[in-house]
C-alpha cells in the first residue's frame, strides 16, 4: 500500500510537471486554439501528448501491420465465436495482461474489490480485454500458447483489431480546453473532444451547472471584434468551430438562454403564417392552439422536404467596404437569398442570387448602427466560418424591425439546416423533459440537505479566482485520474485473476455494492440514455447522491475533500472504464468525469425546491450559484479525460523503461 | 319470355322490338333486333344478344351502353322499365375495357386496356396497380390534355399488358406480372428507369406556358374521377395523359416504389424543362446536374448501387471497414485514411494571385498538394524547404474556369482565412492534369483527401464532363445552336438539361462548367437518392404544387387567379402575379358548390366566407382538388391503409345533379 502511494506520488509530480508545461504553452482563453494555417499542426497544442502517443503508436503500427494481415481471415466467423470464446476462455488473456502489470501490480493490490466486478461486464459486452497491454506487445501474432484453438485465434484477432482501432482513434482524438462564460460573468473550463457536438457539450454543462435544462440553453459565440454573435446549433461540432478561431482571438463562448433558438418550433405560426405583418393575422396567430401548431410543424418539417417559410421584403445591404447601406428587395428561397435586380420583377426567372448558404453561417450583428452606420440595429451577418477579421466577404444585412430580423434569421437557419433543426429541437425537448422529471424526483428527496447551501457560497468565491482554482481542480482531477488509471490497469489484470480463480469475477459484485458510492452507474445510465424513460434510475440517482453530499460538505474548503473522497470512492473508475470499450465516445466519459463530485446537486436543488415548489422552469436565479458550486471539481472533471490520456501515456513510458 | 305470338304472327304480349348495335359506338355497326318486354332483365337481354350473334367468343367483358343517356347498363337484374329504356333507345353492345394510349409522366406512351365503365377513380386504381403500383392512385389522375400537345418526341408503342387487377408480387426485383416476356420486361424498365434527356430542339418546340394565364390552361382538363371514361367522351384509342394531380407525395420509398419515384421524377423534370414551374438560374443548375447524374447512372445500369463507393476500396480496406462497422456500428473514414498512405500531387503549375496594384500574370511554380493542403515553391529544388505559401483548402470554394477549345484549364480557388477569402488561380496544362488537380481540390474543400475512395470517380467525372464540353457546343461558332440527338452516348448536350430560356441565355460552353460545378455536390448519390433529391428540390420551390384556375370572386369585377396547393388556397392577382391572400385548409370549416350557378363557396374559421365562380375550368375541378387534398390530409394519419374510396368520392363527388 505504502509503496503504491509513493509510486502514485511520484507519478503525480511527474504529471504535474507535464501539466505545467502544457498550461504554459496554451493560451488563456481557449487554451489550445490552434493556428488554422498549418492544418495538421492543429494537434500541436497537445504537444506533450502527441509525442508520447507517438511513441506508443510505434508499437501500434507494428501491430497494425499484423492486424492487416490477420484481417484477411474470415471476420464474421471470428466475431461469432468471440462471445463464446470469451466465456470459455479468460485464460487466453492473462499472458498479455500480465505483461502490462509490472509497474502497477502494487496499485492493483490496493484492493478495490469492486473493480473486479467490471470484468464481468466486459465479458458480456465486448471481448476486448486489456486495451493497453495488448498494444504493449510488440509481437503481432497472437500468443495463443498452449490452448490454441481456432476460436481463440479468431477471437484474439478480433480483439486485437478492435483494440488497435480503438487505440488509433483515441490517439487521434483532438481535445480542447474551452473556457465558457456563464451569464453571471463567472466561467467554467471544459474539456471538449473533437467528437462532441454542441448538444453533448450542453448536456455536459447542464450536468455541471444544474440549471433547468430547458431547450433555450445554448452555446453562444461572440466575436467582439466584428461585433457579431450567434448560437451554435445543437448538431454542430464544437471543436471544429473553435478551430477556426485564431490563436490570439478575443472571441468568447457563452452558455446562456436564447429564446430565438427554437422559437420557430414554439410558435411556428409567427414564421409560417405571417402575412407581412397584417393586423388581422397577428390576432389569429396568437390564438393558434397546440394542435394546430403541431400539424403546422408536421407539415413544414416532416414532409419529403422541409418547407422554408415564405419570406421576402426590403432589407438594407451594406455595400462592400463602405459604410453606406443600399435598400434592396430580397427573397428567401430554399436555395439561397435572392434579390430583385433593378427594373426587374420578383418572378423566379428574374431573381439574382445574393448568397447561398452552403459556406456561410448566420450571425446577429450587434450595434451595427454605431459601428457601420446601419439604418437600424436589427442586423444579421453572413460570413464564412473561417473568416475572423473584417473583410469584404462578410455580408451585412439590416432589417426594419425585430420581427423581420427574427424571421430572416430563422428562415435562413431552416433553409440551411433543414430537418436537422427539428431533430435538434426534439432532442433538446427530450432532454429538458428528462431534466424536469429528474428535478421533480430530486427535489422530493433533496429537501432535507438544504442547509449546506452555505457551502455553495464558498464555492462561488473561489470559482472566480480562476487560475489558482484551475490548478486545484486539476489536482483533484489528477487524483481521480490516477485512480482511474489504476483501475484501468486493475481491471485488466482482472480477467487474468479470473483465470486463476474462475469464480472470482462474478462473485465480486457484492463488495462493490457494499462500498459507499453507487451513484456512478446510475447516473450514467440515465444520462447516456438521454431520453431513457425509466424514472426508477433517477430516483435511485437522487437517493444515491444523498449520502455523498455530507461527506463532501462537512469539510467546507473544497481542495482537501476530493482527494479524501478519492481514496474512499474507488467505484467511479470502473464505471468510467466502461466507456472506452463501449465506444459511444462523447457522453460517457464526460459524465463519468462528473462522478467524483456528486455532492453539489442536492444543496443546489434544495434552494430551488424551497423557492419554487412547483418546480421545473425557474430560470434566472438558480444557475449562477449552482454553477459555481460544482465549478471547482467539475472543471477538474473536464480535464480528466485529457488527463487520463496523459497518465496512460506516462505509464506506458514507464512501463517501457522499467 | 317476350315475343309470344299467335298463329297469325301477332304478338300477344306487350313485347316490342329493341335494336342493339354490336361493337363500339359506330354508326355502321351491325345491329340485332330483339323482342323484349318492359319486364325483361338486362341479364336476359344480354343472353339473348349473345345467342343471336352466334359467334363463339368471350363476351364476359361486354355490356350495354345507352348512348342518349350516356350510361352503362350494368345492373343485370334491373328491368328495361326500371332503366326507362324504350324502343327508341340507341344501345351498343360492346366491351367495357378498351384500348387507350396512356402518356406517362415520362412522356412515353403506353397502350393498355382501360375500363370504360368504372368510375375513373377505380379505373385509375387499376391502372396504377398495373403500372406496378404507383401505389397511391390518388396521386395520379387522368387528364386529357390530348391534342393541344403536338410534336411529342418519343413514340414507344408497347403491346398491351394484362388486364388490371393483378396483385403485386415480386419477381426478379420487379412486380411479377412484368416478368412474362421480354416485352413486358422492357416495359417495366421503361417505367422504372429515368429517360435520357430530350433533344433540345424538341424542347424548344414544345409549347410552354408563358404566363400565369397559360398555366391555368394546364389544369383545366382533368377528367372527372367519379364518372367513367365513356361518359366523358373518351373513345377507344384516344390518348390520355397520366399525371400526378395532387402534389402531396406521401411516404416516398424508393425501395418499394421505383416506378412511382421515377415517374414522379419525370414529371418534376418536365415541369421544369417546360417552364411550368419557374426556378432561378442557380436552382436550374442543380436540377441540370442531378439530371445529368441520374442519366449517367441509369445508362450505366447502376440502378441501386451507390455510385462509385466501392471502386477505390480494395478488399482489405473493405474488410477492415466492415469489421469496424460490425464492432462499433459506424465507419469513420478517416480511420482508413491513416492506414493507407495518402497520395499527393506534385507538379509544375502556373499560379496567379490577383492582388491590387499588381499586373503580374501566371507564374510557374512547383506545387505540392498533400492531404488538404496546397503548398507552392519557387522551384522543385526548394521543395523540402519553406514554401512560398501554404493553403489549407478545407472549406474553400472551387470554381472551374475552363475553355476546352481554347485549351485553358484553370482552377479558381477561394480560400477562406481569418482575414477573408484569398483568391488563387491554378492553371493546368491539359485535361488529365486538370482533372487530377481539380478532383483533389474538390475533395479537399470538403475536408477529404485524395485517399478518399471517391477520388478516382471524381477524376473520371471531370474528364467525362470535359469531353462532353468538347462535343456539346464548345466547338467554336456553333454557339447557340444546340446539337441534335446524336450527341447522346457520352457527350451529353447541356441544352437537354435546362429549360429553353437558359438555352437562350447561355452558350453551351458557359452552361457546362456551371452544371459540372453543381454536379460535384451530387456526384456521390445513388440513382434513387438522386431522384429523391431532385424531387425534394422541386418541392422546395416556392411555386411548387400550385394548380391555377381563373376565377371570379364574388363581388369582384375582374378575373383573378386561384391557386390551389396541398395546404392552402391562394388568391393571386392575374395581371401582376402577386399573392393577395392565402387561406389554409386547416382553417376551413366547409365548402359548398352550387352547380347551377357554378359557384364555390367556402367558409373558414372566424366567419370568413369566400365565394367564387370558376372561369377557366369547371368548378368540378376546383371542387375535386379541394376535396382531394382534404382527403389526402386525412390519409396522413392512417398510414398504409387501403384507400377509402367512398370517402374520396364523398369529398370529391356530390355533383350528380348536373
Amino acid at each position: 500500500m505504502g509503496e503504491s502511494n509513493e509510486d502514485i506520488d511520484q507519478m503525480f509530480s511527474n504529471l504535474l510537471g507535464e501539466m505545467d508545461l502544457l498550461t504554459q504553452s496554451l493560451g488563456v482563453d481557449i487554451l489550445p486554439p490552434p493556428d488554422p494555417k498549418p492544418p495538421r499542426a492543429e494537434f500541436n497544442y497537445s504537444v506533450g501528448f502527441k509525442d508520447l502517443n507517438e511513441s506508443l503508436n510505434a508499437l501500434e503500427d507494428q501491430d497494425l501491420d499484423a492486424l492487416m494481415a490477420d484481417l484477411v481471415a474470415d471476420i464474421s466467423e471470428a466475431e461469432q465465436r468471440t462471445i463464446q470464446a470469451q466465456k470459455e476462455s479468460p485464460q487466453k488473456q492473462p499472458p498479455s495482461a500480465s505483461l502490462c502489470v509490472p509497474s502497477f501490480s502494487d496499485t492493483a493490490s490496493l484492493g478495490y474489490g469492486a473493480n473486479v466486478a467490471a470484468p464481468s461486464q466486459y465479458d458480456d459486452d465486448l471481448p476486448p480485454p486489456p486495451a493497453d497491454p495488448m498494444l504493449d506487445l510488440p509481437l503481432p501474432p497472437p500468443p495463443p500458447g498452449p490452448i490454441s484453438q481456432e476460436e481463440e485465434e479468431a477471437q484474439a484477432k478480433a480483439d486485437k483489431i478492435k483494440l488497435a482501432l480503438e487505440k488509433l482513434k483515441e490517439a487521434k482524438v483532438k481535445k480542447l480546453v474551452v473556457k465558457i462564460l456563464m451569464n453571471d460573468n463567472s466561467s467554467k473550463s471544459l474539456m471538449v473532444d473533437e467528437r462532441q457536438l454542441a448538444r453533448d457539450v450542453l448536456d455536459n454543462l447542464f450536468e455541471k451547472t444544474h440549471c433547468d435544462c430547458n431547450v433555450d440553453w445554448c452555446l453562444y459565440e461572440i466575436y467582439p471584434e466584428l461585433q457579431i454573435e450567434r448560437f451554435f446549433e445543437d448538431h454542430e461540432n464544437v471543436v471544429e468551430i473553435l478551430s477556426d478561431w485564431t490563436r490570439d482571438t478575443e472571441n468568447k463562448l457563452l452558455f446562456l438562454e436564447k429564446e430565438e433558438k427554437y422559437a420557430v418550433f414554439k410558435n411556428p405560426q409567427n414564421f409560417y403564417l405571417d402575412n407581412k405583418g397584417k393586423k388581422e393575422n397577428k390576432e389569429t396567430n396568437e390564438k393558434m392552439n397546440a394542435k394546430n401548431k403541431e400539424s403546422l410543424l408536421e407539415e413544414s418539417f416532416c414532409g419529403t422536404s422541409v418547407i422554408v417559410p415564405e419570406l421576402e421584403g426590403a432589407l438594407y445591404l451594406k455595400e462592400d467596404g463602405k459604410k453606406s447601406w443600399k435598400r434592396r428587395y430580397f427573397l428567401l428561397r430554399a436555395s439561397g437569398i435572392y434579390y430583385v435586380p433593378k427594373g426587374k420583377t420578383k418572378t423566379s426567372r428574374d431573381l439574382a442570387c445574393f448568397i447561398q448558404f452552403e459556406n456561410v453561417n448566420i450571425y446577429y450583428g450587434i450595434q451595427c448602427k454605431m459601428k457601420y452606420k446601419a439604418p437600424t440595429d436589427y442586423c444579421f451577418v453572413l460570413k464564412h466560418p473561417q473568416i475572423q477579421k473584417e473583410s469584404q466577404y462578410i455580408k451585412y444585412l439590416c432589417c426594419d424591425d425585430a420581427r423581420a430580423l427574427s424571421q430572416w434569421v430563422t428562415g435562413i437557419r431552416i433553409a440551411k439546416y433543414g430537418k436537422t433543426l427539428y431533430d435538434n429541437y426534439q432532442r433538446a425537448m427530450a432532454r429538458a423533459g428528462l431534466a424536469s422529471r429528474w428535478t421533480n424526483l430530486g427535489t422530493v428527496n433533496a429537501v432535507p440537505p438544504a442547509p449546506p447551501s452555505t457551502g455553495v457560497k464558498t464555492g462561488t468565491t473561489q470559482a472566480n479566482g480562476q487560475l489558482p482554482q484551475a490548478t486545484q481542480s486539476m489536482n483533484t482531477a489528477l487524483g481521480e485520474d490516477w485512480r482511474q488509471l489504476e483501475t484501468t490497469k486493475d481491471k485488466k489484470p482482472g480477467p487474468g485473476l479470473g483465470s486463476h480463480d474462475p469464480g472470482a469475477p462474478r462473485a465480486q459484485p457484492l463488495p462493490k455494492s457494499s462500498l459507499p458510492p453507487p451513484p456512478p452507474p446510475v447516473r450514467r445510465s440515465s444520462d447516456v440514455g438521454g431520453g431513457s424513460p425509466g424514472t426508477p434510475p433517477k430516483a435511485k440517482g437522487a437517493a444515491a447522491r444523498f449520502p455523498a453530499p455530507p461527506d463532501d460538505f462537512l469539510p467546507p474548503p473544497p481542495p482537501p475533500p476530493p482527494p479524501l473522497q478519492d481514496d474512499e470512492l474507488p467505484p467511479p473508475p470502473p464505471d468510467f472504464n466502461e466507456a472506452p470499450p463501449d465506444f459511444v465516445p462523447p457522453p460517457p466519459p464526460s459524465f463519468a468525469e462528473d462522478l467524483p463530485p456528486p455532492p453539489p446537486p442536492p444543496p443546489a436543488l434544495a434552494p430551488e425546491s424551497v423557492r419554487t415548489p412547483p418546480v421545473v422552469v425557474k430560470r434566472p436565479p438558480p444557475p449562477p450559484k449552482r454553477q459555481e458550486n460544482p465549478g471547482p471539481p467539475g472543471g477538474g472533471g473536464g480535464e480528466q479525460d485529457f488527463m487520463s490520456d496523459l497518465m496512460k501515456a506516462l505509464q506506458k513510458k514507464r512501463g517501457n523503461v522499467s | 319470355m317476350a315475343g309470344m305470338k299467335t298463329a297469325t304472327g301477332d304478338y300477344i304480349d306487350s313485347s316490342w322490338e329493341l335494336r342493339v348495335f354490336i361493337g363500339e359506338e359506330d354508326p355502321e355497326a351491325e345491329s340485332l333486333t330483339l323482342r323484349v318486354t318492359g319486364e325483361s332483365h338486362i341479364g336476359g337481354v344480354l343472353l339473348k344478344i349473345v345467342e343471336e350473334i352466334k359467334r363463339k367468343q368471350d363476351w364476359s367483358d361486354h355490356a350495354i351502353w345507352w348512348e342518349q343517356k350516356r350510361q352503362w347498363l350494368l345492373q343485370t337484374h334491373w328491368t328495361l322499365d326500371k332503366y326507362g329504356i324504350l324502343a327508341d333507345a340507341r344501345l351498343f353492345f360492346g366491351p367495357q375495357h378498351r384500348p387507350v394510349i396512356l402518356r406517362l409522366p415520362n412522356r412515353r406512351a403506353l397502350r393498355l386496356r382501360a375500363s370504360f365503365s368504372q368510375p375513373l377513380f377505380q379505373a385509375m386504381v387499376a391502372i396504377c396497380r398495373l403500372l406496378s403500383e404507383l401505389r397511391q392512385p390518388r396521386d395520379a389522375a387522368g387528364g386529357r390534355l390530348g391534342e393541344a400537345w403536338v410534336g411529342e418526341g418519343y413514340r414507344a408503342w408497347l403491346t398491351p399488358t394484362r388486364t388490371p387487377g393483378v396483385a403485386p408480387a415480386s419477381f426478379r426485383g420487379m412486380p411479377a406480372h412484368f416478368s412474362d416476356s421480354a416485352q413486358t420486361e422492357a416495359c417495366y424498365h421503361m417505367l422504372s428507369r429515368p429517360q435520357p434527356p430530350p433533344d433540345p430542339l424538341l424542347l424548344q418546340r414544345l409549347p410552354r406556358p408563358s404566363s400565369l394565364l397559360d398555366k391555368t390552361q394546364l389544369h383545366s382538363r382533368w377528367l372527372d374521377s367519379s364518372r367513367c371514361l365513356m361518359q366523358q367522351g373518351i373513345k377507344a384509342g384516344d390518348t390520355l395523359w397520366l399525371r400526378f394531380k395532387y402534389y402531396s407525395f406521401f411516404d416516398l420509398d424508393p425501395k418499394t416504389d421505383p416506378v412511382r419515384l421515377t415517374q414522379l421524377y419525370e414529371q418534376a423534370r418536365w415541369d421544369l424543362l417546360l417552364e411550368e414551374i419557374d426556378c432561378t438560374e442557380e436552382e436550374m443548375m442543380v436540377f441540370a446536374a442531378l439530371q445529368y447524374h441520374i442519366n449517367k447512372l441509369s445508362q450505366s445500369g447502376e440502378v441501386d448501387e451507390p455510385a462509385g463507393t466501392d471502386s477505390g476500396l480494395d478488399d482489405l480496406d473493405l474488410a477492415l471497414s466492415n469489421l469496424e462497422v460490425k464492432l462499433e456500428g459506424s465507419a469513420p473514414t478517416d480511420m482508413l485514411d491513416s492506414l493507407t498512405t495518402i497520395p499527393e500531387l506534385k507538379d509544375h503549375l502556373r499560379i496567379f494571385r490577383p492582388r491590387k496594384l499588381t499586373l503580374k500574370g501566371y507564374r510557374q511554380h512547383w506545387v505540392v498538394f498533400k492531404e488538404t493542403t496546397l503548398s507552392y515553391y519557387k522551384s522543385q529544388d526548394e521543395a523540402p524547404g519553406e514554401p512560398i505559401q501554404q493553403l489549407n483548402l478545407k472549406g474553400c470554394e472551387v470554381v472551374p474556369d475552363v475553355n476546352v477549345s481554347g485549351q485553358k484549364f484553370c482552377i479558381k480557388l477561394l480560400v477562406p482565412s481569418p482575414e477573408g477569402m484569398s483568391e488563387i488561380y491554378l492553371r493546368c496544362q491539359d485535361e488529365q492534369q486538370y482533372a487530377r488537380w481539380m478532383a483533389g481540390c474538390r475533395l479537399a474543400s470538403k475536408g477529404r483527401t485524395m485517399a478518399d475512395s471517391s477520388y478516382s470517380s471524381e477524376v473520371q467525372a471531370i474528364l467525362a464532363f470535359l469531353s462532353l464540353q468538347r462535343t456539346g457546343g464548345g466547338g467554336g461558332g456553333s454557339g447557340n445552336h444546340p446539337q441534335g440527338p446524336d450527341a447522346s452516348a457520352e457527350g451529353l448536350n447541356p441544352y437537354g438539361l435546362v429549360a429553353p430560356r437558359f438555352q437562350r441565355k447561355f452558350k453551351a460552353k458557359q452552361l457546362t462548367p456551371r452544371i459540372l460545378e453543381a454536379h460535384q455536390n451530387v456526384a456521390q448519390l445513388s440513382l434513387s437518392e438522386a431522384q429523391l433529391r431532385f424531387i425534394q428540390a422541386w418541392q422546395s420551390l416556392p411555386d411548387f404544387g400550385i394548380s391555377y384556375v381563373v376565377v371570379r370572386f364574388k363581388g369582384s369585377r375582374k378575373d383573378e387567379i386561384l391557386g390551389i396547393a396541398n395546404n392552402r388556397l391562394i388568391r393571386i392577382d392575374l395581371s401582376v402575379g402577386d399573392v393577395v391572400k392565402t387561406w389554409r385548409f386547416s382553417n376551413m370549416r366547409q365548402w359548398n358548390v352550387n352547380w347551377d350557378i357554378r359557384q364555390v363557396a367556402i367558409e373558414f374559421d372566424e366567419h370568413i366566407n369566400v365565394a367564387f365562380s370558376c372561369v377557366s375550368a369547371s368548378c368540378r375541378i376546383v371542387h375535386e382538388y379541394i376535396g382531394g387534398y382534404i382527403f389526402l390530409s386525412t390519409r396522413e394519419r392512417a398510414r398504409g391503409e387501403e384507400l377509402d374510396e367512398d370517402l374520396f368520392l364523398q369529398l370529391t363527388g356530390g355533383h350528380e345533379a348536373f
